[in-house]
């Protein structure tokens, strides 16, 4: 891969690129910010118990909180003690949204977590390894006064994570216990407008079903889904950053294929990361806004994954074909110890978000993490996957090293060289260190803005003007790795300075005026195109 | 109900019709065979009410049992906050509610005067959670709002609103005085103790959500504390209250510490104005029920034990048999089998 751009590109025209690509960064920012709202809302839920009535009537099966048909509802448990209510008869109903609102499909998914009050009583403690079984069932309506149409039912068992932070004696009575968050479920597309969720709790001692789970008091919910201000931001800039990869990737794979040779492996790879950038970028989910598909979660999993793993590869690529040793490589077999984690670690986490997200579409309550067994088989697709990752890096970080060590010594070696090879090795050490330099910047980009989101509170105010970090960062980070692939398929690409044989003899010669070539940083008088024609035939030979 | 019991309701009806006690409306926490508040005549006929909380339950009848509601839990977490101490936040079933003690501006009536707007907050908030109120969190006459409304950006915490009613409809008696009186300023300050006791002690959850589970992309909410915390946190803040007196500083009246070498009160701390009785004494005019007949705990030194309780009056002692439930097996729910055990205790009542 003689002769890419960046090589022959004078150091005025680099950075005018950079500076551009900076603009189009920093307006990624702004845009999420300034524009957008923040990512996710979550919206807390209160059950209503409801008493079931009707259960041997089958008059109807669905019991709502509020509203025309509310049912009829106990304010606390200890009513339906002293009314003589059983607990298989109480319903915890949560209608998603509250009063006056509507869910929407930009909302895109939706996950509700459930969370247990339970008061401490001295003679009705949690048991130890207390399992709470669920019989919950989900519905769904699109106008106020059409029936519930069942979309799930499901009989589900969680454990309880409970800690009591006073001493467990009778005057500490009645405070709650410090529950963990429990998954409940998780929809890939909010296609309708009103859910409703009921719950119970069924007792049976004899198969020893929610017996010991202490006093239930409440059940709260929590629901979260994307805010629509933020999806119509995002789809937004999927569709216009869609097509300006594309172009560049066309453009890109003209200019490979206009040369007389075939394409190199670096080159394919490039080519391939474009690929995989522009299949996250395709913005497919604008028909999550018209249809009810709802792997659409997943298969956004899915295009992440292909982009981490092309991305890995790269690196890893690129950094071989710089290595600038003797070994000739140029083919994907030759990296199979440093690419071989990436396919590992990236199968295992398919295979975790399969056995998640993909049995989830068939039963939208279930969670892996539930089961002893499933806990272990994910924290084992985990584990060797990050297992696999730490390989990766080291792999990576050794490669780098080994391609510094040669460039020391290369460049102490350089005078005495002749002037062509001299000049390829030159390309070639420039080449790397400015894709190290960038990788490296995009990375701590990556990586300062994640901790900065983690930490702070999702926005920033000052007086009535608000900065969205979160949605800043989720749309920078994007645009960030966008222009990143944008400006590798840019710069990376070869130059026609090379292969043009009768174009090049315009600009062929000496350097005119201000044009400073950036590779004559190390002093050459000739420019670099027929150096690298040189360069070539000395290889060939 | 005694002769004597009646004719001191009655003259602390009296009483109360000529001190402006701000508490009255918890009077709404001993109104429950009303029923449900669903017409407006009701709130014409609600004791305790003023003026202008009248209006107020006019304009958001769908609030007011939520108000009621807030009420009762105050007042139940008070009597349990103040099960052990002389004063055991008993109410009568006149008005004012709580006797005379809380007209003045003692410790106890901050106590109550921050659990009370606590309730009212607590329990608004609540209702907006169970879907019971229609216009909680995506209001846009209640400061915190998204100008673009639910479907772009959500709606803000429910809390806000809960906060935002307690604060109308709470306050609005020191309000419409004018907010000049040293007591005025003292209800308010405590009203708003109160509610920043929820406020400051709203729990953080976060949940991850990015690819595969991942902390990539991680929401966070805010859950409000239990209720038994929010009267755990204003009983400590009782404790420690801060005794203030009325200082013009500019042209606005402020509470400043009478001792001057104490620190200055934060907004979350209860202040008072006149030192509370010692409620030893049964005393008709303030309101007071006295100690005598109550339990007290022979081995403790502290304020429950007999010592104390007793005011050095001295106690009875009598040998009692108790009927207990023991061994039982509960359900998480209304299920409750148990044996009977009989036990002897010694009980300890003051004379």
């Amino acid at each position: 891969m003689a002769g890419a751009i960046i090589e022959n590109m004078s150091t005025k025209k680099l950075c005018l690129v950079g500076g551009i690509l900076l603009i189009f960064q920093v307006i990624a920012f702004l845009v999420g910010g300034l524009i957008a709202p923040s990512p996710t809302t979550a919206v807390p839920y209160l059950s209503v118990k409801c008493v079931d009535i009707w259960k041997n009537h089958h008059k109807t099966k669905w019991l709502m909180p509020w509203g025309l048909n509310k049912c009829e509802k106990i304010r606390d448990l200890d009513e339906a003690m002293s009314r003589q209510i059983e607990a298989n008869d109480i319903v915890f109903a949560v209608h998603i949204p509250l009063p006056n609102k509507e869910m929407s499909s930009w909302f895109q998914f939706m996950l509700v977590i459930l969370q247990l009050d339970i008061a401490f009583k001295k003679n009705n403690e949690i048991k130890d390894n207390a399992e709470v079984t669920l019989d919950v069932s989900l519905a769904y309506r699109d106008d106020m006064s059409s029936d519930w149409k069942e979309m799930a039912h499901a009989i589900e068992t969680r454990k309880l994570k409970c800690t009591f932070a006073s001493p467990k004696t009778i005057e500490h009575e009645g405070r709650y216990y410090d529950c963990d968050v429990l998954p409940l479920m998780e929809i890939g597309t909010v296609a309708h407008k009103f859910y409703l969720i009921n719950i119970r709790l069924p007792v049976n001692e004899r198969k020893l079903t929610n017996v010991g789970i202490g006093e239930i008091k409440d059940i709260r919910l929590v629901s979260i889904h994307q805010n629509g201000g933020f999806t119509k931001v995002w789809f937004a800039m999927k569709t216009f950053l869609t097509p300006s990869i594309f172009i560049i990737m066309v453009w890109y794979w003209r200019r490979i294929k206009m040369m007389t040779r075939a394409p190199v492996l670096l080159e394919k790879v490039i080519f391939a990361l474009g690929i995989s950038m522009t299949f996250i970028n395709i913005p497919v989910e604008w028909f999550s806004i018209g249809f009810d598909w709802t792997w659409m979660l997943l298969f956004g999993d899915i295009r992440q994954g292909i982009f981490y793993a092309m991305l890995l590869s790269f690196w890893i690529i690129f950094c071989g074909e710089h290595m600038m040793d003797q070994n000739e490589r140029n083919r994907l077999s030759g990296y199979w110890k440093q690419v071989g984690p990436i396919a590992v670690g990236a199968f295992c986490l398919f295979i975790f978000d399969m056995c998640e997200r993909g049995v989830q579409l068939k039963n939208p309550f279930y969670s892996i993490w539930t089961t002893d067994v499933g806990t272990e088989l994910a924290m084992a697709f985990i584990i060797v996957a990050g297992i696999c990752l730490c390989l990766y890096f080291l792999f990576l970080c050794f490669m780098v090293f080994q391609v510094f060590r040669n460039i020391s010594g290369k460049q102490s070696s350089l005078p005495a060289m002749s002037k062509a090879r001299r000049l390829h090795y030159e390309g070639l050490i420039f080449r790397f260190k400015f894709l190290m330099l960038i990788t490296l910047a995009c990375a701590a980009m990556t990586i300062i803005f994640f901790i900065v989101s983690q930490v702070t509170e999702g926005h920033w105010k000052w007086g009535d003007f608000t900065v969205q970090v979160n949605s800043a960062f989720f749309t920078g980070i994007y645009g960030m790795w966008n222009l990143y692939v944008f400006a590798l398929m840019f710069l990376y690409a070869p130059s026609h300075k090379n292969y043009g044989e009768d174009q090049s003899n315009g600009d062929l010669g000496i350097n005119t005026g201000d044009e400073l070539q950036l590779t004559t940083t190390i002093t050459h008088v000739d420019g670099p195109t027929e150096v690298y024609k040189l360069a070539r035939k000395e290889a060939q030979e | 109900m005694s002769p004597r019991y009646s004719l001191r309701s009655l003259l602390l009806v009296i009483l109360a019709a000529f001190s402006a006690n701000a508490s009255n409306w918890l009077y709404l926490a001993k109104l429950s065979s009303v029923g449900s508040i669903s017409e407006e005549e009701t709130c014409e006929k609600l004791k305790g009410l003023i003026q202008r909380q009248v209006q107020m339950c006019k304009r958001n009848l769908e609030v007011m049992d939520s108000v009621r509601r807030g009420a009762q839990l105050a007042i139940e977490e008070c009597q349990y906050q103040f099960r052990n101490r002389r004063w055991n936040c008993s109410t009568l079933d006149t008005l004012p509610v709580f006797g005379k003690v809380v007209t003045q501006g003692t410790r106890e009536a901050a106590f109550v005067y921050a659990i009370s707007s606590a309730g009212v907050a607590f329990a608004v908030t609540r209702a907006c959670s169970s879907g019971e109120l229609d216009k909680c969190g995506c209001d846009r006459t209640v400061h915190g709002v998204s100008p673009q409304g639910f479907q772009w950006s959500g709606c803000s915490d429910n809390i806000a609103y809960g906060v935002a009613f307690s604060q109308s409809f709470v306050d609005v008696r020191e309000r419409s005085k004018g907010a000049s009186s040293s007591r005025a300023l003292m209800n308010l300050h405590n009203n708003e103790a109160g509610r920043k006791a929820i406020l400051n002690n709203m729990r953080v959850e976060c949940k991850c959500h990015g690819v595969s589970g991942s902390c990539e992309v991680k929401t966070c909410w805010k859950a409000m504390p239990p209720f038994r915390k929010v009267g755990n946190v204003l009983k400590e803040k009782f404790d420690g209250a801060t005794e203030v007196e009325q200082r013009k500083i500019g042209s606005t009246k402020v509470l400043v510490p009478k001792n001057s070498q104490f620190k200055p009160h934060t907004d979350e701390d209860l202040v008072y104005l006149d030192s509370s009785p010692d409620f030893c004494d049964h005393d008709l005019k303030n309101g007071v029920l006295g100690t005598s007949g109550r339990q007290c705990n022979k081995t403790s030194k502290a304020i429950d034990g007999c010592e104390l309780m007793c005011c050095g009056r001295g106690f009875h002692t009598e040998e009692v048999e108790v009927v207990e439930r023991c061994s039982c097996k509960f359900h998480w729910c209304c299920f409750v089998k148990c044996k009977q055990c009989h036990r002897v205790v010694e009980m300890h009542t003051c004379r």
